[in-house]
C-alpha cells in the first residue's frame, strides 16, 4: 500500500518535472559544450570498461573467443540493459548472466551509478553506434493506453515472459526472466537491444509509444497488481491452482471427513 | 430374525417408545447394540462446556454472517485500476466476502460436527442383509409371469410380424439419430483444392498482391512491412492484406482472428549459417524468412524465437524447430516443419507473398498427403 | 417441541401416510444402518461440489452470453478497454468486475469443479484400494468411471468458453486431436465446430453441452450410483461384528444424516474460502483469444493434465498409410486416454479373472491384503502421476532450474520403468506388511523387552494379541482382515479379555 502511494506521488512528481526538464532540455542547441562533455564522459567509460569488462570482451570491444561477444555496434542500451540489471560484469565462470544486485559503481540507483553507466555507455556507443537509452527518465516511460501495450505485449512479449511477466523457459535450461524486478528503463533497453536470446524490438517496428505502452501494461499486471480474486497464486496458470485444490482444498476437507467420522 | 408374533393395536398403544422403536428394528433386521450416552453430556460439567462451545461457534456464525451480508452491501465493489484511491479496498471486497461466508458456514459446519460428536449417543446398530438372489418362490412366479406375458403376445410364434415390427422401432431410433447428426454434417472437402484445410488467407485471389501486414490487434491499423522495419534477430507477426481490402474493417480483423493465417516474417542476424531444405531454397528474401505461426503438432502459436539457437519454441507442448533448416522440428512431439511462406518485395518495397504455403498449415489430418512437409 | 408443533408434525405425518401409506418405508430408510469410516465420506466430498457447481452454475449462466461475435468490450477494466472481444469473454469480464460478487461466484464456481473432481480420483482410489468394487458393486465402480471421465470432460467445456487466450489454446488442441483422427477426423472436426477451426457455432455447442447435456447426465448418474449404494447398503472395513450378511454402524437418523449435513456444510465452507482467498482462472489477465498470441505456462485445469502431459511426451511418430496420414497426437490424445478409462472401466471383470473370485463381498480388504490388486493400483497411479507431471513440465523446468528436455526425456523414460518398478516395491510392501501380521498372531507383538532366558540368552518378550490362557500359552488369532492392536503395553492383556 504504502509502495503505491509512493508510486503515485512520484509519478505526479515526475509528470510535473517533466515540462520543465523537456523545455530546459530540447530548444538549446549547446553544441560545444556538450561535446567536450561528450569526450571526457567517453573517456571516462573507457577507464570503466578497462577495468570491468575488457577481460572478457577485449581492448577495443572486439570481444574474446570463448570468453565474450564483440560489443562494436551494441549501443548504449544494451550497456543500461546488461549493467544496470547486474547481469554483467559476470560475477565469474558459473554465472551465466542472469539478473542479480547491479555492482555497486553500476546501480541505477544511485546518482554515482548511473553516471557510471552513462559513461560506460557513452564509451561503447562511440564504437559503431546502436541504440541508445532514453534520456526520459523511468517514470515518463510508463504510456497511457494500457490496453494497447497488453495486445502488443500478449502478441511479442507473452510467448516467452508469460501473461503477467512471469517468465517461461528456453531450450537448452535457459529462461527468459520474469520481469517482476525490471525498471521502466530496463524494459525499454531490453526491447531495443534484444540480450541473450531475446529478439530486437526496434523502433519501426514498435514505437516508442508503443514500448512505453507495453512497460505500462507489465507494470500494471505484475505483482499481483489488477488480481481482484485473492493471492494471485504466483499467476503462473492452471498448475499452481491445481495444487491449492489438493493442498488446501481436499486436504482440508479430508482432515473434516477424519474428524466427522471418528470415533468419539 | 424370528418373525414376532403381530401385535395387536391395543398392544402397540400401550408400549413404550423403546419397546417399538425394537419391534421396529427387529421388522427392519435392524439391532442396536449398543448406545452409549455421548460422552460430551454425560456430567454436568461437561454438558455445561459442550453447551457453551456449540453456542459459541453458532454466535460466530452468525457474526460473520452478518458481516457478509454487509460487506456484500455496503462495501465498494466498482473496479478501480492500481494506482488509484481505493484499489486497496476493491482488492479486498472478493477475500472480504470469501472470508465472512467461510466463518459464517465454516463456524455453522463445525458447530453440527461437535455438537453430533458431543451429544449424540454413541451407537452400535447391526443391520441384517438380504443377500444374494430372491427367494426361489419369487424368482420361478417372476419367471412364470414374464413367459406368459410373452406367450399372450405372441410374438414368439409370429416370427414375420415380430422383425418387422423391431425393425420399424429400429427404423424410427435410425430416424432420429439422422435428424439429430445429419445437420451436423459438413463436407470438409467441398471446395475440392481450394478446401478450408488446403488454403489460408495468404492464397492470391487473381493478381492482387498480398502484402503482410503487422497484426496489432486493430483491424483500422494498417501497417505493411518492409525489410528495414526489421532489426537483425527480430521477429514479427504478420497477417494478409490486400490493398483492396484497406477500408474493410471486418475483412481485416477476419484476417487476424483465422487461425491459419498467422506468420512470423524472422530477420535472421548477419551471416547465420542456414541450410535450406530442397525445393525450399528461394522462399526467403535475403536474411528475411517467413514461417506460419501455426504449430504443426496441435496449432498452438509457436511464437518463441530464441536468438541465440536460431530456434522456435512452441510453448504449449515445447516442440523445437529449427529456423535455419527449414522450420524443422528439432526436439518435442511436432513431426512436420513450420510451413514457409514465399515472401519478395514489390517495387515499392514492401513484403508480399510470392503464393499460399506450398504445404498444409496446422496439426496433421488424414487426407495429408504423404510428402507435404 | 411445542405442543402445537408435536400435533401439527403428527398431524402432517398422519396425512401424508393416509395417502402413500409410508410408514413402513420411512420406518426402514430411518434405521438404514450406514457404517462408519472417515474414508465413506470422501464421495460425499464430490458430491457436495456438484450440488455447489449446480447453483453457481445457474448463477452464472443468468449472465454468460455464449456468443462468438466480436463486439469492442467497454467495460471498466481498463486493460482492455477498447479491445476487439467475442460477447463471451465480454460477459465473463462484465461478470467478474460489474456484478456484486459475481467473481466471488465465478471462482466457487470453478473451485468446486476441481474439487468435484479431485475429490473422485480420492475416493476412486479408496473404492479400488480396498476393494470396494467386487461383486455385487460392478455397476456402481462402472458408473463411478463414467461420472469421472464426464466430469473431467465437463470441466473442459466450462473453462472453454469463457474465450480467453489459454481457453482459445484448449479449444485449438481439442480441434487438432479430432483433426488427427484417422479417416473420419475431418468430418468429425466439421460436425463439431461446423467448419474449420473456431467457426462462429462451437460456443453455443459447448454451452448446451456443458449446462444440459452433460451435467443432465451428471445428475442422472449420481442418481444411480448413490441409489445403488444406499440400495445394497454400504460396503464396510472388517471389524466386531462386521460379516458378509451384516451390516455395522449407525442408522440414517440422527447420526448419519447428521454427519452427512455437517460434511456438505463444510465443503460449502471450504470451497467458499477457495473462492475468495485464491483467485483461480482470471481470464481478464490471459486476455482475449486471438490465434496469433499465446503464452507460457499453457496447462489446461489439473484432471486434464495427464493428457496435455502424453502430448509433451509421445514422440513425432507421424506415419502414412498409402497416401494418408496417421498424425501423432492421435495416439496420445486420444487412444491413451480412451485405453485407460476402458482399463479402468473393466477393472473388476479383469481382477475376477485373476483371482477367480465371484463371491459377492461386504466387507472391504486391507490394501495390503490383496497385494497384487494394491501393486497394480499403484502402478497405476504412478502412471498416471508421470503423466500429470510431464503436463507442468515448463513450470517444473523453471522451479527447479532444470532443461525441460531432461525432464521430457525423463517422463519418456519414467512411464516406462517407473509403473512396473511401483508394482513390484508395492506388492513387496504388502507382502511383507501380511508377514508381520501373521508373525504378530503367531508369535505375538513386539513388546521391545529384552529378558533373560535359562540359558543367558536374551529374548524379547512378545506380547500375544489373542491375549493367554490359564497356563501362560498364547490364545492363536487367525487374522480377520482388521488392523492388529500393536500397542506393546503388556497390560492391553487385560483390556483384551474383558471385551
Amino acid at each position: 500500500m504504502m509502495r503505491r502511494l509512493r508510486n503515485v506521488a512520484l509519478i505526479v512528481v515526475a509528470l510535473a518535472a517533466v515540462g520543465g526538464v523537456y523545455a530546459l532540455l530540447v530548444p538549446s542547441p549547446q553544441t560545444a559544450v556538450a561535446q567536450t562533455a561528450d569526450t571526457a564522459r567517453t573517456a571516462q567509460g573507457r577507464a570503466l570498461y578497462e577495468q570491468a569488462c575488457i577481460s572478457c570482451h577485449g581492448a577495443n570491444l572486439q570481444g574474446e573467443p570463448g570468453r565474450g561477444p564483440g560489443l562494436t555496434g551494441v549501443g548504449d542500451a544494451a550497456v543500461y540493459f546488461q549493467v544496470s540489471t547486474g547481469r554483467m560484469p559476470l560475477a565469474g565462470p558459473q554465472d551465466r548472466g542472469y539478473r542479480k544486485a547491479p555492482a555497486p559503481e553500476f546501480d541505477p540507483t544511485t546518482e554515482q551509478g548511473s553516471a557510471n553507466l552513462a559513461a560506460l555507455g557513452a564509451y561503447v556507443e562511440a564504437n559503431g553506434g546502436g541504440p541508445t537509452t532514453p534520456t526520459t527518465p523511468g517514470d515518463q516511460l510508463i504510456g497511457s493506453d494500457v490496453a494497447h501495450g497488453g495486445e502488443l505485449y500478449r502478441l511479442n512479449c507473452a510467448s516467452c515472459h508469460n501473461f503477467t511477466g512471469r517468465g517461461g523457459v528456453l531450450a537448452d535450461g535457459r529462461y527468459p526472466p520474469r520481469l517482476d524486478g525490471a525498471t521502466p528503463t530496463q524494459m525499454y533497453t531490453a526491447m531495443l537491444s534484444g540480450p541473450m536470446a531475446m529478439p530486437v524490438f526496434s523502433d519501426q517496428q514498435l514505437t516508442p509509444e508503443e514500448k512505453k505502452d507495453i512497460i505500462a501494461y507489465v507494470v500494471s499486471v505484475r505483482g499481483q497488481n489488477n488480481a481482484p480474486g485473492g493471492f494471485g497464486l504466483g499467476e503462473l496458470g492452471p498448475s499452481t491452482e491445481g495444487v491449492i485444490a489438493f493442498v488446501v482444498g481436499l486436504a482440508t476437507l479430508v482432515g473434516v471427513a477424519a474428524w466427522i467420522g471418528a470415533r468419539t | 430374525m424370528s418373525t414376532p408374533r403381530e401385535p395387536t393395536g391395543h398392544e402397540l398403544e400401550r408400549m413404550s417408545r423403546s419397546e417399538l422403536v425394537e419391534l421396529g428394528g427387529s421388522l427392519d433386521g435392524v439391532q442396536v447394540v449398543s448406545d452409549e450416552p455421548a460422552h460430551g453430556s454425560d456430567t454436568p460439567d461437561r454438558e455445561r462446556r459442550s453447551r457453551r462451545l456449540v453456542t459459541l461457534l453458532l454466535v460466530l456464525s452468525l457474526l460473520c454472517a452478518a458481516g457478509f451480508v454487509w460487506a456484500y452491501l455496503f462495501w465498494p465493489t466498482g473496479y478501480v485500476p492500481p494506482g488509484a484511491p481505493g484499489h486497496t479496498a476493491y482488492l479486498l471486497y472478493t477475500p472480504l466476502i470469501g472470508l465472512t461466508f467461510f466463518g459464517a458456514v465454516g463456524a455453522l459446519g463445525v458447530a453440527l460436527v461437535v455438537y453430533v460428536r458431543r451429544f449424540y449417543p454413541d451407537e452400535v446398530a447391526v443391520q441384517h442383509l438380504e443377500r444374494g438372489p430372491s427367494p426361489e418362490k419369487d424368482r420361478f412366479t417372476a419367471a412364470a409371469t414374464f413367459a406368459e406375458a410373452g406367450a399372450h403376445t405372441g410374438f414368439g410364434r409370429r416370427t414375420m410380424i415380430r422383425r418387422l415390427g423391431l425393425t420399424g422401432f429400429g427404423v424410427i431410433g435410425i430416424m432420429g439419430g439422422l435428424v439429430a447428426v445429419g445437420g451436423l454434417v459438413r463436407n470438409p472437402w467441398r471446395q475440392g483444392t481450394d478446401a478450408a484445410l488446403w488454403t489460408t488467407g495468404w492464397k492470391p485471389t487473381g493478381d492482387e498482391p498480398v502484402f503482410l501486414r503487422v497484426a496489432a490487434g486493430d483491424p483500422r491499423e494498417i501497417v505493411k512491412v518492409r525489410p528495414e522495419d526489421l532489426e537483425p534477430a527480430s521477429i514479427l507477426t504478420v497477417v494478409p492484406f490486400r490493398e483492396s481490402e484497406r477500408d474493410d474493417v471486418e475483412k481485416n480483423h477476419d484476417a487476424e482472428m483465422a487461425p491459419d493465417n498467422p506468420v512470423v516474417l524472422i530477420r535472421l542476424p548477419a551471416g547465420t549459417h542456414v541450410t535450406n531444405p530442397p525445393g525450399r531454397e528461394d522462399l526467403h528474401h535475403g536474411d528475411y524468412y517467413a514461417f506460419s505461426k501455426v504449430c504443426t503438432h496441435l496449432g498452438c502459436p509457436a511464437a518463441l524465437y530464441d536468438t541465440q539457437l536460431q530456434v522456435i519454441l512452441c510453448p504449449c507442448h515445447q516442440s523445437e524447430f529449427r529456423i535455419t533448416e527449414g522450420a524443422r522440428p528439432v526436439f518435442g512431439p511436432a513431426a512436420r516443419p513450420l510451413p514457409q511462406l514465399p515472401i519478395t518485395v514489390d517495387a515499392d518495397g514492401y513484403f508480399v507473398a510470392r503464393s499460399d504455403f506450398l504445404d498444409p498449415v496446422g496439426p496433421s489430418f488424414w487426407e495429408m498427403r504423404r510428402g507435404s512437409r | 417441541m411445542g405442543l402445537v408443533a408435536r400435533a401439527l408434525t403428527r398431524g402432517a405425518a398422519d396425512a401424508v401416510d393416509r395417502r402413500y401409506s409410508v410408514a413402513s418405508a420411512a420406518r426402514r430408510q430411518a434405521s438404514h444402518v450406514f457404517p462408519k469410516h472417515h474414508s465413506f465420506f470422501w464421495g460425499e466430498i464430490a458430491l457436495y461440489s456438484f450440488v455447489v457447481l449446480v447453483l453457481s452454475g445457474t448463477y452464472l449462466a443468468l449472465y454468460f452470453v455464449p456468443d462468438t461475435t466480436e463486439v469492442v468490450y467497454t467495460g471498466p477494466y481498463a486493460p482492455l478497454q477498447g479491445l476487439f472481444v467475442s460477447r463471451a469473454y465480454d460477459s465473463a469480464l462484465s461478470l467478474s468486475f460489474e456484478v456484486r460478487a459475481g467473481l466471488f461466484v465465478r471462482q466457487l464456481h470453478h473451485w468446486a469443479a476441481l474439487l468435484f473432481v479431485a475429490a473422485m480420483i480420492l475416493h476412486m482410489a479408496r473404492n479400488f484400494f480396498t476393494g470396494a468394487f467386487r461383486r455385487p458393486r460392478e455397476l456402481t465402480w462402472l458408473g463411478g468411471v463414467a461420472l469421472l471421465a464426464i466430469g473431467i470432460f465437463e470441466g473442459y467445456l466450462g473453462y472453454s468458453m469463457l474465450d480467453d487466450l489459454l481457453s482459445g489454446l484448449g479449444v485449438r488442441i481439442f480441434s487438432g486431436l479430432l483433426l488427427s483422427v484417422p479417416v473420419v477426423g475431418t468430418w468429425l472436426h466439421w460436425l463439431v465446430f461446423g467448419g474449420e477451426f473456431f467457426g462462429d457455432i462451437w460456443i453455443s455447442r459447448f454451452f448446451i453441452a456443458h449446462v444440459l447435456v452433460l451435467p443432465g447426465l451428471l445428475v442422472a448418474l449420481i442418481a444411480v450410483h448413490v441409489g445403488l449404494v444406499w440400495y445394497q447398503k454400504h460396503t464396510q472395513f472388517p471389524g466386531p461384528g462386521a460379516r458378509e450378511d451384516t451390516v455395522v454402524g449407525e442408522r440414517a437418523l440422527p447420526g448419519f444424516a447428521s454427519r452427512t449435513v455437517a460434511n456438505g456444510v463444510c465443503v460449502l465452507a471450504v470451497l467458499g474460502l477457495l473462492a475468495g482467498v485464491f483467485q483461480i482462472n482470471p481470464v481478464f489477465l490471459w486476455g482475449p483469444y486471438t490465434p496469433t498470441q499465446v503464452s507460457t505456462y499453457i496447462q489446461p485445469d489439473f484432471y486434464a493434465g495427464f493428457l496435455i502431459g502424453g502430448l509433451r511426451l509421445w514422440p513425432r511418430w507421424e506415419f502414412h498409410l498409402g497416401d494418408h496420414t496417421v498424425a501423432a497426437p492421435f495416439w496420445v490424445g486420444l487412444v491413451l486416454p480412451l485405453l485407460m478409462f476402458a482399463l479402468l472401466a473393466l477393472y473388476p471383470w479383469l481382477e475376477r479373472l485373476r483371482t477367480g473370485d465371484h463371491a459377492p463381498h461386504q466387507v472391504l480388504q486391507r490394501p495390503r491384503d490383496d497385494a497384487t490388486r494394491t501393486g497394480i493400483g499403484a502402478m497405476g497411479l504412478v502412471f498416471w502421476g508421470i503423466l500429470f507431471a510431464s503436463g507442468a513440465t515448463d513450470v517444473l523446468a523453471s522451479t527447479f532450474d532444470v532443461p525441460f528436455e531432461y525432464l521430457v526425456w525423463a517422463g519418456r523414460i519414467g512411464l516406462l520403468v517407473l509403473p512396473p518398478l511401483a508394482f513390484v516395491v508395492v506388492r513387496g510392501v504388502c507382502r511383507g506388511l501380511q508377514r508381520s501380521d501373521r508373525d504378530a498372531l503367531e508369535h505375538g507383538v513386539h513388546t521391545g523387552v529384552l529378558q533373560e532366558g535359562p540359558d543367558g540368552v536374551y529374548v524379547e518378550l512378545r506380547r500375544p494379541p489373542g491375549g493367554a490362557d490359564r497356563a501362560g500359552r498364547p490364545v492363536p488369532l487367525r487374522y480377520g482382515g482388521s488392523r492388529i492392536d500393536r500397542r506393546p503395553d503388556t497390560g492391553a492383556d487385560q483390556t483384551e479379555e474383558q471385551r
